[in-house]
């Protein structure tokens, strides 16, 4: 068993890794996933003692601490007890020694064999890695990809070791060679502790039993690789997922905001962060379990935090029930689709939460506190309707539209409310010359209308904004930018969205999980991918199967 | 194959050097005869021997007949006549060239296997006091022109502390033979070979040094750590390994240079070698006698060059590997 505490690497006086603490059991592999420069590397090779920085803390193999060890003695254990498939790029084999001969080193290096019969062992262990024997007498430059990798595997395995660590042994491969590698490494290391260094989620998540997620330096989140996947709870890790391309999340690519920032005093992911508070910048997190489900995250706030959390919400019309038992937990940053046909509760919902139709039962709780006075409520949440003009005074000009707000909450100077409009103005993409802020609402088209609406719930800097339908009065095209639009938002502000909509599609492609609603009731919910690829409720299965498709399938 | 197109390269800059011996006198102004054996060669002559070496050289022959009798000669050996040592040309070099193999070689030999280790040992351990110490004595050493090293040292051990002879490469008459001859034969030797070991010591291990630091992050070295490999396994069989060939390389095209230091160090120190011989040709004007040890010299170079060249396949696979490949292409 491989048990590393507090280790942290220094080049220098830079430091790599800081206060690394993990462990890896027997018969396991852990993931450790993220982005290149995020110390990774440097990881894998200071549990061999291969890194030239200054390593402190511990690291113990079997109850033998590694670092501080000669390096004599590392050596007798290097490739013999703890084994490592370096990254394969450029000449990471000996360009002019053969395959079978390179593995076969790596036994007469320990053990006092016959250069005969440690080609005979390394030949079974290159056929055991899928390497035929006609290719074990090839020099490297003559093998792909994908037989250099099993080559490097057989290399790392020949003597059996009780701990491998692998540094992005899938990188560089073409899709089917990685997917062969995953499945041999999957099958060859299940008796064996592992350490995979990667920053492929598939490959990770296709390998590993648990993951934890490395980032400048500090592990910031670790868990069941699947749970950790499926409902990440560190606002880094959920960046990193929504950043990879996956064949099971149907929501476009969004990017990380702002950039690595070295050595940053507190948490290191706070310049990034979209929900710091105060402590952020000034402590760093632990890396705290949070409870029998074998899961971790290193936050001040706990991991990413809900912003509404809804529990019990009733509302009838004349006694006949509109809304019944609803619960909804919706996150920062998120994007929470609420689907279900026209008179199925949806825009009830909406109203009820931004209380313009008081609830009967039930509690609205934001971000932990309940009975917010109303106009502190506002500035927390805002909605954004379907039809604009509904929202937009015809006596009032854009800039005294998006303005309102301000004047209504007393913020600021006239003159910082000028400055808060226009740079508002620029967010949504609006034009924000004269004659632009002193048209009317009929002056301008339909998607600019609700461009400025979107102003108008923005400049009071909300968290979260309740979009009901606001795309529906548009075409395609118009819906298309004002959708790109709020998902910018969010990327940078952190927006929590509660998009509200008839149209499945739209949904898909916008939300991170979803909510069905029937006739005032949750009938589904869950991630986006898992509810659009595998629908479990009939109802849900009959939305989708009435959207009509463009391109037949 | 790569063999066989070796061969066929060499064999032609074989014919096309042997050929310049032909052409060249014949391109100067006046008499072929004069600018092959020289105004001085002809005052010592009979107008016999004359007229011999004329009709030998078919020299009264249209040029064609020239040159097919410059080529059979060559073919028999006859490099022609020395009248410096009244003897043909070739077994005058015959007497010399083995003094001269012996030297170079063993200067060759000695010279790059110390080296290589010197430079191995220094480049792996980048920046340690012994990197550091023989960096710099060796830089400063190869910088000091070999027949200068070898004046100090005949100033030392032959004159100032009498330990060795003061040249010549057995001593005369001395009536020696078997373990007696081979001790004098080597006491003669050590001196020369110093100075040449000394200064093909410096290039040898500065290249050497150069190429194993230019491999010092290479990431098969780090595989080869990984695996669990010792240092000095590390030094030998992976960077020392990789680095061979680039060394030869170098090797190959310095012998010209190993050729030069040899002439002057057996001047310097009156060993019977070709240095020797061809300082004594050339206060004699002895054309022809100047004319064979250039051939002789030239023919080593090449031949010295095409092992190198064959060499090449056999320290790196990837050259012999593109090489079938390209030919089966073909
Ligand atoms: S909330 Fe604070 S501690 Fe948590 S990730 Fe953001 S910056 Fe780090």
């Amino acid at each position: 068993m491989l048990q590393i505490d507090k280790l942290s690497v220094l080049f220098g006086r830079q430091a790599v890794l800081k206060d690394i603490s993990l462990q890896v059991r027997p018969g396991e592999t852990l993931a450790v996933i993220g982005e290149s420069g995020a110390g990774k590397t440097t990881l894998a090779l200071s549990v061999l003692g291969l890194a030239s920085g200054a390593r402190t803390g511990s690291i113990l193999l079997d109850g033998r601490e590694l670092v501080g060890r000669g390096e004599e003695d590392l050596r007798t254990l290097r490739g013999r007890e703890l084994a490592i498939v370096l990254q394969s790029g450029g000449e990471v084999l000996h360009p002019l020694v053969t395959i079978l001969d390179q593995v076969a080193e790596a036994v007469t290096v320990h053990f006092p064999v016959s250069r005969d019969a440690a080609r005979a062992k390394a030949g079974r262990m290159l056929a055991d890695m899928g390497l035929r024997a006609g290719r074990q007498n090839e020099y490297p430059h003559r093998l792909s990809g994908g037989e250099r990798q099993r080559a490097l595997l057989a290399m790392a395995l020949v003597n059996n070791p009780r701990l491998v660590v692998l540094d992005e042994p899938t990188a560089a491969l073409d899709p089917r060679s990685k997917a062969e590698i995953c499945a041999l490494l999957k099958t060859r290391l299940a008796d064996k502790a592992a350490l995979l260094i990667t920053h492929d989620l598939g490959a990770a998540a296709a390998v590993a039993d648990r993951v934890a997620v490395l980032y400048a330096g500090r592990i910031l989140e670790s868990g069941p690789c699947r749970d950790v996947f499926a409902a990440p709870r560190h606002p880094y890790t959920r960046a990193l997922l929504r950043a990879y391309p996956d064949m099971g999340n149907p929501k476009d690519l969004q990017r990380i905001p702002g950039r690595t920032v070295r050595n940053a005093p507190g948490c290191p992911f706070h310049p990034r962060c979209t929900q710091k508070t105060a402590v952020c910048a000034e402590r760093v997190p632990e890396l705290k379990p949070g409870g029998a489900d074998g899961r971790a995250v290193a936050c001040h706030r706990g991991g990413i935090i809900p912003c509404l959390e809804v529990t019990g919400l009733g509302k009838s019309f004349d006694s006949t029930p509109v809304l019944t038992d609803i619960d909804i937990t919706l996150y920062e940053g998120e994007t929470l689709a609420l689907v279900g046909e026209s008179g199925s509760g949806k825009t009830t919902l909406a109203r009820t939460l931004m209380g313009l139709l008081p609830a009967d039962a039930g509690q609205v709780v934001l971000e932990g506190n309940t009975g917010i006075p109303r106009k502190q409520f506002y500035e927390y949440i805002q909605m954004v309707f379907q039809n604009p003009g509904e929202m937009l005074s015809h006596r009032l000009t854009v800039r005294e539209i998006v303005r309102e707000p301000l004047d209504v909450h007393g913020r600021g100077s006239a003159a910082e409310r000028e400055a808060l409009v226009l740079k508002t103005l620029a967010e949504v993409e609006l034009p924000a010359d004269e004659d632009f802020l002193g048209r009317y609402p009929h002056q301008i088209s339909g998607g600019e209308a609700q461009r400025v609406a979107v102003a108008r719930s923005l400049v009071l800097a909300p968290k979260i904004i309740i979009a009901d339908e606001v795309t529906s009065a548009l075409d395609a095209g118009a819906q298309a930018s004002v959708v790109r639009l709020l998902l910018e938002l969010q990327e940078r502000r952190g927006l929590a969205l509660l998009f509200i909509t008839h149209d499945l599609a739209l949904a898909r492609k916008v939300s991170d999980r979803v909510i069905v609603l029937q006739q005032g009731r949750i009938v589904e919910s869950g991630p986006s991918g898992q509810v659009f690829a595998a629908p479990r409720h009939a109802y849900t299965r009959a939305l989708l199967d009435a959207i009509p498709r463009v391109y037949g399938y | 194959m790569r063999i066989r197109r070796l061969t066929v390269d060499y064999g032609t800059a074989l014919l096309i050097l042997c050929s310049l011996g032909f052409i060249l006198p014949r391109l100067l102004p006046g008499d072929p005869f004069l600018a092959i054996y020289g105004e001085e060669a002809l005052l010592n002559m009979t107008p016999e021997t004359k007229a011999a070496i004329i009709s030998s050289l078919s020299l009264d022959k249209p040029l064609g007949e020239q040159f097919a009798a410059y080529w059979l000669a060559l073919l028999r050996g006859d490099l022609g006549w020395s009248y410096f040592f009244q003897a043909p040309v070739l077994s005058v070099i015959g007497a010399f060239l083995p003094w001269s193999l012996l030297l170079s070689g063993s200067a060759l030999v000695l010279s790059t296997l110390a080296g290589f280790i010197a430079g191995v040992e220094s480049g792996a351990r980048r920046g340690s006091r012994f990197d550091n110490f023989s960096f710099t004595g060796l830089m400063a050493l190869g910088g000091i022109p070999d027949f200068f090293i070898g004046a100090l040292l005949l100033l030392a051990f032959a004159v100032h502390w009498p330990l060795f002879p003061l040249g010549g490469a057995v001593t005369a008459y001395g009536g020696k033979s078997g373990w007696a001859l081979g001790a004098d034969v080597l006491r003669h030797l050590a001196l020369p070979l110093a100075s040449l070991f000394a200064v093909r010591l410096a290039s040898v291990y500065l290249l050497t040094r150069a190429t194993v630091v230019g491999l010092l992050g290479s990431p098969f070295i780090r595989t080869a750590r990984a695996k669990g490999c010792s240092a000095a396994a590390i030094r030998y069989r992976h960077i020392g390994r990789a680095a061979l060939l680039p060394i030869a390389t170098t090797a190959g095209l310095h012998l010209a240079h190993l050729f030069a230091g040899v002439l002057m160090v057996e001047i310097l120190f009156g060993y019977p070698g070709m240095g020797a011989l061809f300082g004594k040709a050339l206060s004699a004007r002895d054309y022809p006698l100047l004319q064979g040890i250039l051939l002789v010299g030239t023919l080593t170079v090449l031949a010295t060059n095409f092992l190198v060249d064959s060499l090449y396949p056999i320290l790196d696979a990837r050259v012999r590997k593109t090489c079938t490949s390209a030919t089966k292409q073909q």
